[in-house]
């Protein structure tokens, strides 16, 4: 596990969690996972044009039985509120969110940050449960928050942060 | 032929297959006509009916029809590009294109000016693009669906609503007696 890359370690902690079907809109942040799930056969995987699509096709996924999990940015949130709120929350779909913490310290693009202060306060407003992986032990939390969507039928946000990321090989 | 009466001559031809409804009036319409348990009835998340489509083909063999409107996919059209490149074999992008946004009072949309959803379709990487006539559409569905490869069709209808209530169904019940038929 120490010789591991973080990317490695965070698609392997969705996976055993059960998550099967993943889409992604891209980050830098999240290269490395994309870059792993390209290749891997043992999930659905596909690229998606923007946020919102990608929640509608999570949705679907969900209908059919899947985990799914979307990987974007935190300021792709914005993009997101009304598929969010009128289609995954309002059927009551588990989704997992892999988000970059896009706009928190380490961040080099100042039109992030905006979005990046506001995205934890529009989780919080919007009832959907988060997990901050700032340190590799964080990762250990994954399992049980992709279990407590499966209980609370709800969209859960992981974020993962330029700290974290720092030590990806 | 407007949407309702196209809705009409497509359910018989829906009956084995999972359908992903537009929101708004074409899902009142097709509750109105036929409501059975292998409808999805979108009741929300505007323009997403073609990608809550490709996610559920993606994860069933059954074949599933997203029916979709003219303003909604002009709405998410990124959704062309996805379906075009990632479309399993069982999924049917069936286009109900009126021309006008049907569900908020008949405003019109490019559809029924210069822009063309099959040509858009095409672009975007769809192969099995047909663009027809309501009157010939149920021919058309079943033709793709015992085809078994991706298609999109586009319906070319006229606009015109039936007022009819709101689904009645709450969303858990609905999701709940969809997954049990897929
Ligand atoms: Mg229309």
């Amino acid at each position: 596990m120490a010789n591991q890359s973080i990317s490695s370690q965070l698609v392997d902690k969705l996976k055993s969690a059960g998550v099967n079907f993943f889409v992604s809109v891209p980050c830098k942040l999240l290269a490395g996972q994309i870059r792993l799930l390209e290749e891997d056969t043992d999930v659905c995987y596909l690229p998606v044009t923007r946020e919102e699509e990608g929640f509608g096709i999570c949705a679907g996924a969900s209908l059919g039985g899947y985990m799914p999990c979307i990987l974007m940015q935190d300021s792709g949130l914005g993009n997101s509120v009304n598929a969010l709120k009128s289609l995954v929350q309002f059927f009551q779909l588990p989704v997992v969110m892999l988000m970059s913490y896009r706009g928190s310290p380490g961040e080099p693009v100042p039109a992030q940050v905006p979005m990046g202060l506001l995205a934890p306060e529009l989780l919080r407003l919007m009832q959907i449960p988060i997990l901050h992986c700032h340190q590799t032990m964080d990762l250990d939390n994954i399992a049980p928050l992709i279990e407590h969507a499966r209980v609370a039928e709800s969209p859960v946000a992981i974020f993962i942060d330029f700290q974290l990321m720092e030590g990806d090989a | 032929m407007n949407r309702f009466e196209l809705i009409e001559s497509l359910v018989p031809v829906l009956e084995d297959t999972l359908v992903v409804c537009n929101i708004g009036i074409p899902s009142q319409e097709l509750f109105a006509i036929c409501d059975r348990e292998n409808h999805f009835y979108m009741l929300g998340s505007m323009g997403l009916c073609s990608s809550i489509g490709l996610g559920l083909a993606l994860t069933t063999n059954k074949s599933v029809v997203a029916l979709e409107g003219d303003g909604a996919v002009l709405m998410n059209l990124g959704t062309l590009a996805t379906i075009g490149n990632r479309a399993p074999d069982n999924l049917v992008l069936l286009v109900i294109d009126n021309g006008s946004y049907g569900s908020t009072g008949d405003q019109a949309t490019y559809t029924s000016e210069a822009t063309s959803l099959a040509v858009m379709a095409r672009g975007g990487g769809c192969s099995n693009v047909i663009e027809c006539s309501g009157e010939t559409t149920a021919g058309v569905l079943a033709d793709a669906l015992s085809a078994k490869q991706a298609s999109v069709i586009v319906s070319k209808v006229i606009p015109g609503n039936r007022p009819l209530p709101v689904v009645p169904i709450h969303p858990i019940v609905l999701r709940e007696r969809f997954k049990k038929v897929i």
